[in-house]
């Protein structure tokens, strides 16, 4: 089950996302993963990291992503590893057995 | 558009096809997440609205989109309401505009004060209200996801 939360900014989404995350891992959902996909990392507060640690978190260096040409020679960009490589990889370990991927600061330079 | 934001969009997109683990995506504000179609591999939108009008109608507006991309589970959940008119408000909005409620979570002082304190809700008090109303939510969703976890 993939389950995306979304809404406006200021909704409380990031909290809703990451305690739900871990009340259902605690209620034995196996191998959960949390992504962060908003540009302020506040997911990994939510889900119980130290706030003094956060700023030390890793998020996914651009390399992750390639472009690459497909079979009917369109030009796309994707995953440039099997996506339980870039979960080793990158992957944080969070509260109650959770993984997170942070993808917060890609590339900021061209910012917003 | 912003590259950097495309990056993190299309990247997103393929760990949430290509990932065989259950998983919750923080999307970031807006709806071009799902106007793009980043999402159309989600099993699951759950969209946090407000019991304020504009906050009520954007929810409308991304229900209709998440619906678009063939998502099999669109539900709204309500956030930080107050009062018994809220929840009839939202109770109404949602009737009217064809979107199923899943959930109304209140509004509730402690997580003001886990977030000042820099602490995760369920670690500063895990029988605030909030926590309480997600706790029966992440049971509703664990019977919706069934075999599919």
């Amino acid at each position: 089950m993939k389950i995306a939360v979304a809404g406006k900014g200021g909704s409380g989404k990031t909290t809703i996302a990451g305690t739900l995350a871990r009340l259902m891992a605690r209620r034995g959902v196996d191998g959960m993963v949390a992504i962060d996909g908003d540009s302020n990392p506040n997911l990994a507060l939510t889900l119980g990291f130290p706030a003094d640690s956060i700023s030390s978190l890793k998020p996914m260096p651009r390399s992750v992503l390639r472009r690459f040409t497909d079979e009917e020679g369109q030009k796309r960009v994707g995953l440039a590893d099997p996506p339980d490589v870039v979960l080793r990889h990158y992957g944080i370990g969070a509260p109650d057995g959770i993984t997170l991927l942070l993808m917060g600061t890609i590339d900021h330079a061209g910012g917003g | 558009m912003c590259g950097a934001h495309a990056a993190v969009r299309t990247l997103v997109g393929e760990l949430v096809e290509q990932n065989s683990h259950p998983t919750m995506i923080d999307m970031e504000a807006g709806l071009e997440h799902l106007s793009r179609g980043t999402l159309r591999h989600a099993d699951c939108v759950l969209l946090v609205i407000e019991p304020y009008f504009k906050s009520m109608e954007t929810g409308a507006r991304m229900t209709a989109l998440a619906r678009e991309l063939g998502i099999a589970h669109v539900y709204a959940l309500a956030n930080k309401v107050r009062s018994r008119s809220d929840s009839e408000a939202l109770q109404e909005f949602c009737r009217k505009r064809d979107m199923s409620l899943l959930a109304e979570i209140p509004y509730d002082e402690a997580l003001l004060a886990a977030e000042r304190a820099g602490r995760a809700p369920l670690d500063f008090q895990a029988d605030s209200p909030a926590v309480a109303e997600l706790q029966r939510l992440a049971g509703e969703l664990d019977s919706l996801g069934g075999a599919k976890r």
